[in-house]
């Protein structure tokens, strides 16, 4: 303080040069690209695009980003580690464990998967976070980077001039702001998007809707979860489990991850089931949690934190238009999230197409001549485009987002998922109802210890399993239907 | 009165109270710790500062005395449509009480040459309510507490005001120039606008002004001009209650016939 004070004091005779504030703050036009929200996939948008020297102003709705943002989750870091790095990155644990199981009403069959590598950094790129922290810090970055954030301020609705977007509303007082590029990276819940038209309503089949409760334990809470999940200092758990005991009678399936002195504890499920099944995600939580076979990991627990989200999961065939005249849609709001059962992953999917649409923007300003940035020249059909005589982008100069991603790992993950979305819906009785509970009774039938000999065990068991399927031209059928799932 | 008035506006920085804990060994506030947050009243007083720029055309100047790391709420100041923001900050002024900040305030009122200075009700940190009054007893100005709403009459050079009082309420008329204290609550702020929030946060630099520019005299502030001494402080600890938990009132009024309290 005794500096910061001195300091106060000698500027006041080197301010001579010091301009009063305007009577009239305008921005209109001074930035390059507007970023919609800053999640994940708006931060890693305005990273990428503020590497390369473009104005970004990133308008975010949270009192701080993260702020309300919900995930299980464990965050997928690939792409974040190559453009800012993980140094600092307020991390919980790295995924050391994964575990999938399949519960009936009161049993469970699994399988833990520890791979000695998840040990060693980078630790395959999968951390446990808090979203509240994690995102605060990534925007932290695209600031450092040289973009421009204001918070606690809503974008309300897009600007269109002629077939162009060519700004946003925000809730403020004299709230509509100009600039060349709008990106939105406004999440699932994609309301601007869809009151712009830039991408239709979403069909209930195609969202899911998620709860989960962040939970401690008394005492030493980080101690308990180590012991309770055998877990070291550092590393951490991610709980996968489908079947009736997770879900319900639904489409989709429940998770725990340990973060570091807490829990997230979690279910997401098709909000048509939701509706057609009349399930009450609070109470299926609940019965989830007090299933006999995940109830000891949460003895004396209690909760600290309780949300609610929905998660777009319509895979590739979902994906609205990504590029508009002067607009991009990224991350959840373009639909880019994996939720099929065995992955639920949307923030690699999320941080990546953000870098690619930054990069697309990048290469559209580099690509127009400064002497045609304006409405006129570039506008199809001679028009003017804005009133305000501003600089457009067409979304032909925007195309190569959508080229790269269709090249990267996030499209090709989600169509190689398509058709498996597509098959467990049309099996979903068998899958998630019939066959975990037929593998249950094999297995207690496999492992019966009493006075008959174990073959006799092993036909019994081996009988359930293919009665279920349809005998063993069933199990064949199975397995060739989904071949694909280990190609 | 021809030419437009001038307005100024005092606000603090506070620690946010929904963030300040008690370290359980020291017994001590833990502070540095909490987030800084404009003192809450203070968007009460802003925005009555506001109301006579809209209504009368004043030019609104916010100041505050702090450490240079107080300038987020001048720039929220800005944002929110003050004309200009002042940062007063001088070694001089460490370890002022309401007496001498109340003297460097008038000071500063004088500085920028004010016919109104608007404040808050009382701070959220220290809550002594007495800095407008003490800057109305230093500058010899009219003084208007508790104010609920203002009616400026530029033409007979008067500030009209609005009390909540008893029952009621009472409106009184000062002359200018006035300090105004305005009540925690009794308005509703606005909030800022895009553009001015836009440059609050990312151009606006305040003015600077020492004790030197502000003509005052070192002696005359900071800690040993401050006639309060805080002796210490103690952190009482809650009194284990003994409970009980009765049925019906039977039982209960047995229970106290008992105990011998009735
Ligand atoms: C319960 C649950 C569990 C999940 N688990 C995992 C997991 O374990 N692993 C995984 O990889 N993925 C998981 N996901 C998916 C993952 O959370 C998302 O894919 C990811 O967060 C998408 O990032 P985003 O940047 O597109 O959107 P978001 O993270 O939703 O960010 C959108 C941002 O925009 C802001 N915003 C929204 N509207 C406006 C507006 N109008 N004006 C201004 N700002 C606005 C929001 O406040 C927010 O900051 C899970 C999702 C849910 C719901
Ligand atoms: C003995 C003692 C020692 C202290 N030592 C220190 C110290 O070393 N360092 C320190 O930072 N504080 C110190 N303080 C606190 C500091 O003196 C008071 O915060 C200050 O005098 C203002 O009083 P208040 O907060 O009670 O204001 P109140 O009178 O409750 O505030 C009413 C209104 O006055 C205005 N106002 C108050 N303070 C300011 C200001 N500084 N600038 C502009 N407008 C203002 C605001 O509009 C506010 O709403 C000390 C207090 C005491 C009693």
């Amino acid at each position: 303080m005794t500096d910061s004070t001195d300091n106060g004091t000698e500027s006041a005779d080197d301010q001579p040069t010091r301009t009063p504030p305007p009577a009239q703050p305008n921005y209109d036009n001074t930035f390059d690209a507007i970023v919609v929200g800053a999640g994940l996939a708006g931060s890693a948008a305005a990273i990428t695009m503020a590497n390369e020297d473009l104005d970004v102003l990133m308008i975010e709705r949270g009192a701080y980003p993260g702020a309300k943002n919900v995930f299980g989750g464990v965050m997928y870091t690939p792409t974040i580690r190559d453009l800012v790095g993980m140094d600092g990155a307020p991390i919980e644990r790295y995924v050391g464990q994964r575990r999938y199981a399949m519960l009936t009403e009161e049993d469970e069959i699994g399988a833990t998967v520890n791979i000695g590598d998840w040990h060693e950094e980078p630790h395959n790129d999968s951390f446990t976070v808090l979203r509240g922290d994690f995102d605060e810090w990534l925007a932290d970055q695209a600031v450092e980077a040289g973009a421009t954030l204001i918070t606690e301020t809503t974008v309300t609705d897009l600007i269109r001039e002629n077939g162009y977007i060519v700004g946003v509303e925000t809730d403020r007082p004299e709230g509509a702001l100009r600039a060349p590029i709008v990106v939105l990276a406004e999440g699932g819940n994609s309301l601007v998007s869809e009151g712009a038209g830039l991408k239709p309503a979403p069909d209930r089949k195609d969202v899911a809707v998620a709860v989960k409760e962040v939970i401690e334990f008394p005492g030493d809470s980080a101690q308990v979860i180590e012991d309770r999940f055998r877990l070291g200092d550092e590393d951490g758990a991610a709980y996968h489990y489908f079947g009736e005991g997770a879900a319900g009678k639904s489409f989709g399936g429940a998770f725990i991850y340990t973060n570091d002195d807490t829990v997230s504890v979690g279910l997401a499920y098709r909000i048509e089931d939701s509706i057609t099944q009349g399930i009450n995600p609070e109470k299926r939580l609940n019965e989830f949690k007090s299933h006999p076979a995940v109830a000891p990991l949460f003895k004396d627990a209690r909760t600290v934190e309780y949300t609610a989200k929905t998660i777009p999961e319509g895979g590739a065939e979902a994906m609205p238009k990504l590029v508009h005249n002067g607009a991009l849609l990224v991350g959840d709001t373009a639909g880019l999230v994996l939720n099929n059962g065995v992955h639920l992953e949307g923030t690699n999917m999320a941080v990546e197409s953000g870098y690619h649409a930054g990069k697309a923007v990048v290469e559209a300003f580099n690509s127009i001549p400064a002497t045609e940035r304006t409405a006129g020249a570039t506008a199809a059909g001679g028009q003017t485009a804005r009133a305000d005589g501003g600089m457009v982008i067409p979304s032909s100069h925007l195309q190569s987002y959508p080229d790269r991603l269709e090249e990267s790992f996030v499209v090709k993950n989600l169509e190689h998922y398509e058709w498996l979305i597509h098959r467990v819906t049309e099996d979903k009785e068998l899958l998630f109802e019939e066959l975990p509970a037929a593998l249950a009774d094999a297995a207690a039938e496999y492992f019966a210890i009493d006075r008959e000999p174990k073959q006799v065990h092993g036909a019994r068991a081996k009988e359930r399993v293919l009665g279920t399927l349809g005998g063993l031209r069933g199990l064949v059928k199975l397995g060739w239907r989904y071949r694909k799932i280990v190609r | 009165m021809t030419d437009n008035w001038t307005v100024v506006v005092g606000i603090k920085q506070v620690p946010d109270e929904d963030d300040v804990t008690i370290d359980p060994d020291t017994g001590t506030l833990n502070r540095a710790e909490a987030a800084a947050i404009l003192n809450p009243p203070d968007r009460n007083a802003l925005e009555a500062a506001l109301q006579l720029k809209d209504e009368v055309g004043a030019e609104v100047i916010a100041f505050t005395m702090g450490p240079p790391t107080a300038t987020p709420v001048l720039e929220l100041a800005v944002a929110l449509g003050c004309d200009d923001a002042a940062l007063i900050s001088d070694m001089a002024f460490a370890g002022s009480d309401t007496w001498p900040t109340s003297l460097t305030l008038a000071y500063a009122a004088e500085y920028f040459d004010a016919d109104v200075g608007i404040f808050g009700e009382e701070t959220t940190d220290s809550s002594t309510g007495q800095v407008p009054p003490g800057i109305a007893a230093h500058l010899d100005w009219a003084q208007l507490t508790y104010v609920a709403d203002l009616d400026p009459r530029p033409e007979d050079n008067q500030l009209l005001a609005t009390r909540d009082v008893e029952g009621g309420h009472e409106v009184v008329a000062a002359d200018l120039p006035v300090i105004v204290a305005v009540g925690y609550g009794d308005n509703d702020p606005r909030p800022a606008g895009l553009h001015r929030k836009l440059y609050a946060e990312t151009e606006f630099e305040p003015m600077e002004l020492d004790a030197e520019a502000l003509g005052i005299d070192p002696d005359e502030v900071g800690l040993d001009a401050s006639p309060t001494q805080v002796g210490g402080m103690d952190t009482a600890d809650p009194v284990e209650r003994e409970q009980e938990v009765v049925d019906s009132v039977e039982d209960l009024a047995a229970a106290m016939a008992e105990e011998g309290a009735v």
